[in-house]
């Protein structure tokens, strides 16, 4: 940033106050306080008291930078999403500047995409404030089901297998398979999502399915290794819980209980 | 309405850890009308709420659910040894205020609004039960969609969706910060 700002800002219409400046004023403000860039963007329009549809972009593009070459240690993909809204802030100054015929609507405005984001993110702020009221509130109320069910359904308490743990159930079957079958079975086209379905409403009738067992019913390598993959979506997706309660035991799952339910209204 | 009925009607509020529902209501107590059952919870509403209770019962996510009143957090907190019940981030309630509003909505769509990635807020969110994936997007990459869930109504104490701060409410808010600068 600090290298590239002088170079660019020339195309500015008044001279680029050093950063120090500002600090010199009396107010100091980290980077990181900053939601993102918007929410900086935000603080300085308010701070100098700017009429948000009619930003001075020069002089709010100087101050922006002005907060960058402050930053002591943000990480790199903060950073990008900071210098991303500079690029805009000076590709909407290098808009204006250009000559034109007409005088533009305002519709045409350059700053209207700028502006019409800040007022976006303004509103999620404001709605973010009486949200934030609502849980403080509510924080305090206990409910009774913080204290854990003594039984529960049947999300006991179980060790969550992690996908690598399918992965390795599923390789240690086909390769059973492969031993006592070695026919050469011809394909039959099978979608991901047909098969999702299939499974979906599998899992809803019997509630719960025997891993090896369900692979076990397939008749084509290439079926098995579809649903496999959909039961890999659904607990990534957090759709299906997959438990196994001991090592080398079968694996078996389940849609998760919130699951079952929306797909019980829908 | 029978004193019966509202003692009922309490006690399966009371065992219930989710919001229970006028209609789950009615389906318990198979041929109560609507209406009675209405008054029963509407009683109990107001008795819980008088002063010399410590619980009370409260509308939220569709139903009625017991709760301890806010002002006995502090021992309550004692009595489960809990230090205190951490609130949202700054991002991940940004992150789910976008949800709430924009629903259904995806990473991508979230992260612009904010101007800043929202992976992190998301899975966070996720993990705490606030929010739930609901399928995929048909657009290139097929991205997934978040929508809130039940906990998260029941977390903000909102009766539906419809309770969300509304646009004159917001609206209402920055003219006030707008009022102070001036």
């Amino acid at each position: 940033m600090t290298e590239t700002s002088p170079e660019i800002l020339p195309v500015e219409d008044a001279p680029l106050a050093p950063p120090a400046a500002e600090a010199a004023e009396g107010y100091q403000v980290r980077l990181d306080v900053f939601e993102g860039p918007l929410d900086l963007l935000l603080f300085l329009i308010r701070k100098k008291k700017i009429d948000i549809h009619d930003i001075p972009i020069a002089a709010i593009t100087r101050d922006y930078l002005g907060y960058l070459d402050r930053k002591t240690e943000i990480n790199l993909d903060r950073e990008a999403e900071f210098v991303f809204i500079a690029a805009l802030l000076i590709y909407i100054k290098s808009q204006m500047l250009l000559p034109r015929e007409t005088d533009l609507a305002e519709h045409e405005d350059p700053r209207r995409v700028l502006v019409d984001r800040l007022l976006e993110y303004s509103r999620v702020k404001a709605a973010c404030s009486l949200l934030r009221e609502r849980e403080d509130v509510q924080i305090l109320q206990w409910k009774r089901d913080f204290i854990p069910p003594l039984h529960g359904e049947s999300e006991l308490e179980p060790v969550e297998l992690s996908l690598f743990d399918l992965a390795e159930s599923f390789f240690l079957m086909m390769k059973r398979r492969e031993a006592d079958d070695t026919r050469i079975i011809r394909g039959r086209d099978v979608s991901t999502e047909v098969k999702m379905k299939e499974l979906v409403t599998l899992l809803h009738e019997r509630s719960v399915i025997d891993f090896l067992e369900y692979f076990e019913s397939h008749a084509s390598l290439e079926e098995a290794l579809v649903s496999f993959f959909c039961i890999l979506e659904l607990v990534k997706s957090r759709v299906a819980v997959a438990v196994q309660d001991e090592l080398f035991k079968t694996i078996r799952v389940w849609l998760r209980k919130d699951a079952r339910r929306t797909a019980a209204h829908d | 309405m029978t004193d019966d009925l509202k003692a009922l009607v309490e006690s399966l509020i009371f065992v219930s850890q989710e919001p229970v529902s006028l209609e789950r209501l009615q389906a318990v107590l198979e041929g109560v009308p609507a209406a009675d059952i209405q008054a029963a919870v509407d009683e109990l509403v107001a008795g819980y709420g008088a002063g010399e209770r410590g619980i009370h019962i409260i509308r939220a996510g569709g139903g009625w659910i017991f709760s301890t009143k806010p002002g006995h957090d502090r021992e309550v907190r004692r009595l489960l040894q809990i230090e205190r019940k951490n609130r949202l981030s700054s991002a991940g309630l940004e992150t789910l205020a976008v949800i709430a509003y924009r629903q259904p909505v995806t990473q991508s769509e979230i992260s612009a609004v904010r101007g800043v990635d929202s992976t992190g807020s998301l899975k966070t969110l996720l993990d705490k039960k606030l929010i739930k994936i609901v399928g995929r997007k048909k657009a290139p990459g097929n991205p997934l969609v978040y929508r809130t869930s039940e906990e998260f109504l029941l977390y903000l104490g909102l009766d539906s969706l419809e309770g969300l701060p509304s646009e004159t409410e917001i609206a209402k808010i920055l003219e006030e910060e707008k009022a102070v600068e001036a």
